[in-house]
């Protein structure tokens, strides 16, 4: 595990994209900000990958920001397990998650969320979204949150949902005239569009340009 | 006159249940046709059916869209063939923007037809020109299809698709519920200047008014499943002046 600690007011905003697997652990002063972006997309890698993320942040100086956006597009038997441990010792902070997972063929996915507010730590405000699409029958996803809330003037939320892609918009893009894989693509898209979109134009790594043109597909 | 749709004995059900029970009907081009019957008369179930809606089961009978078995095509395919629904209740696609859905379906249908598909400019250009027919705002490209939409704008919103894709056979049901009194009018207009001697269209109706405006040829009452009725546009009166209780 690489441990690294974020000094008082400094900034880190970072993509990590298809990482094999990540291990990180950041000790965050007063008023420093972190964006993570992790995103596990490769149909093109070996099929049997596992990988392993797993992210810690310590927020131990008071105000700090922590925003942690994830996304993973599975197929075939690909197993992504994401994990997040973000504790407020301090108050005043804010920490924002949203994980969500794409999962086709027999893929597997699987987050676990702990999320701790400690006594001391009032005012601080924490949420944690976790999205999951099935895009086959087979293919699997479990989620664990972990709340452990001590301190009573925070606002914290949770929620996690799986589902499937709605028909009725299926049906609808179909009576149009768009084939039916075309029109899973542009429900699949919109679904991974709102964590890609999050991420600032001058941190997106060139590979992954291919895949938000296709996403945006917005005509200039 | 060309014959364009035609169902024979048409029966159908959802969820194990029949909704329609022998329905026949012929449409030629050219000619616009109202349907109007009581609540749960299966007047939607029949226009899910025609456009391929996989949760209805079709039992029995046949449709022939010019000649064609239509219920043997897939709904994307019926829908390049030039059927469009424009739906009693449009559906909302979060993160699919109006540009991007509109552009992706002209450009299926031009490559079903063996046409290249249109250019960013050209594509504009077609989009501005639609969306002033239906006098729908220029901000309405990066939204949403449908997300957020008021009822009415929904409503307009199926009839500027019907524009951009100039259908053979549309059918509007219940378009003109939730429209204000001028949104009716632009709407009505709007399907009047897509009219040409080789479509048609299927109008489903509660209201006699929106008749005013799109003037069909024929009227026809559906009931329990079945055309029990058919007319010229004074059965719509009527039927405003003594209900449904006769057919029930
Ligand atoms: N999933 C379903 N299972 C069973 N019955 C259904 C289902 N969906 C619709 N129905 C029934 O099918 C019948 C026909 O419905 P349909 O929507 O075609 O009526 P309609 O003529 O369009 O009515 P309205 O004027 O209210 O729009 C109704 O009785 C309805 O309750
Ligand atoms: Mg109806």
């Amino acid at each position: 595990m690489d441990t690294s600690v974020l000094h008082k007011g400094e900034r880190l905003e970072k993509v990590f994209l298809n990482e094999p697997s990540l291990d990180l652990h950041l000790v965050q002063e007063a008023g420093s900000c972190v964006r993570i972006y992790v995103i596990n997309f490769d149909s093109s890698r070996s099929r049997d990958l596992e990988v392993f993320n797993r992210i810690a942040i310590d927020q131990a100086g008071e105000g700090c920001e922590t925003e942690i956006y994830a996304l993973a597009y599975l197929k075939g038997d690909e197993k992504v397990t994401t994990e997040t441990h973000v504790t407020h010792a301090v108050g005043g902070g804010s920490s924002n998650q949203l994980i969500k997972f794409v999962l086709d063929d027999k893929s597997q996915g699987r987050f676990l969320g702990e999320l701790k507010i400690a006594q001391d730590a009032q005012k601080t405000e924490a949420h944690q979204t976790n999205r999951n699409l099935l895009l086959s029958e087979d293919a699997e996803m479990r989620t664990q949150p972990q709340l452990e809330i001590y301190a009573d003037d925070v606002q914290a939320t949770h929620g996690a949902s799986t589902g499937q892609l709605d028909e009725a918009a299926l049906f609808y893009m179909q009576q149009r005239g768009i084939g039916k894989q075309k029109a899973r693509q542009l429900l699949v898209n919109a679904f991974m569009k709102e964590v890609l979109d999050k991420i600032p134009d001058s941190l997106i790594p060139d590979s992954l340009t291919p895949l938000l043109d296709s996403i945006d597909g917005v005509v200039q | 006159m060309a014959k364009l749709l035609e169902i024979i004995n048409l029966h159908a059900s959802i969820g194990g249940k029949e909704i329609l029970k022998g329905l026949n009907l012929v449409i030629n081009e050219g000619e616009t046709h109202a349907i109007m019957g009581p609540n749960g008369a299966g007047k939607s179930t029949l226009s899910a059916v025609l456009t391929g809606n996989p949760a209805y089961e079709v039992t029995a009978g046949e449709v022939r869209l010019r000649g064609e078995n239509l219920l043997a095509m897939e709904p994307e395919i019926r829908a390049r063939a030039g059927v469009f629904l424009s739906f009693q209740y449009p559906v909302e696609i979060p993160g699919v923007s109006m540009t991007n859905f509109m552009r992706t379906a002209i450009n299926e249908k031009r490559a079903y037809e063996g046409k290249e598909p249109l250019s960013a400019k050209e594509f504009l250009l077609l989009m501005r020109e639609k969306k002033k027919l239906l006098e729908l705002p220029d901000k309405l490209n990066n939204r949403s299809v449908n997300e957020g939409f008021s009822g009415g704008e929904k409503k307009k919103n199926e009839i500027f698709q019907m524009a951009m894709l100039e259908p053979c056979l549309a059918i509007l049901d219940e378009t003109d519920s939730g429209l204000d009194i001028d949104a009716l009018r632009i709407v009505a207009e709007g399907v009047n200047r897509l009219k040409t001697p080789q479509n048609a269209a299927i109008v489903i109706t509660h209201y006699q008014r929106l008749l005013d405006y799109i003037v069909p040829d024929f009227v026809h009452v559906l009931a329990d499943g079945r055309i029990v009725k058919t007319g010229d546009k004074s059965l719509a009166l009527e039927l405003e002046k003594h209900g449904y209780e006769r057919f029930a």
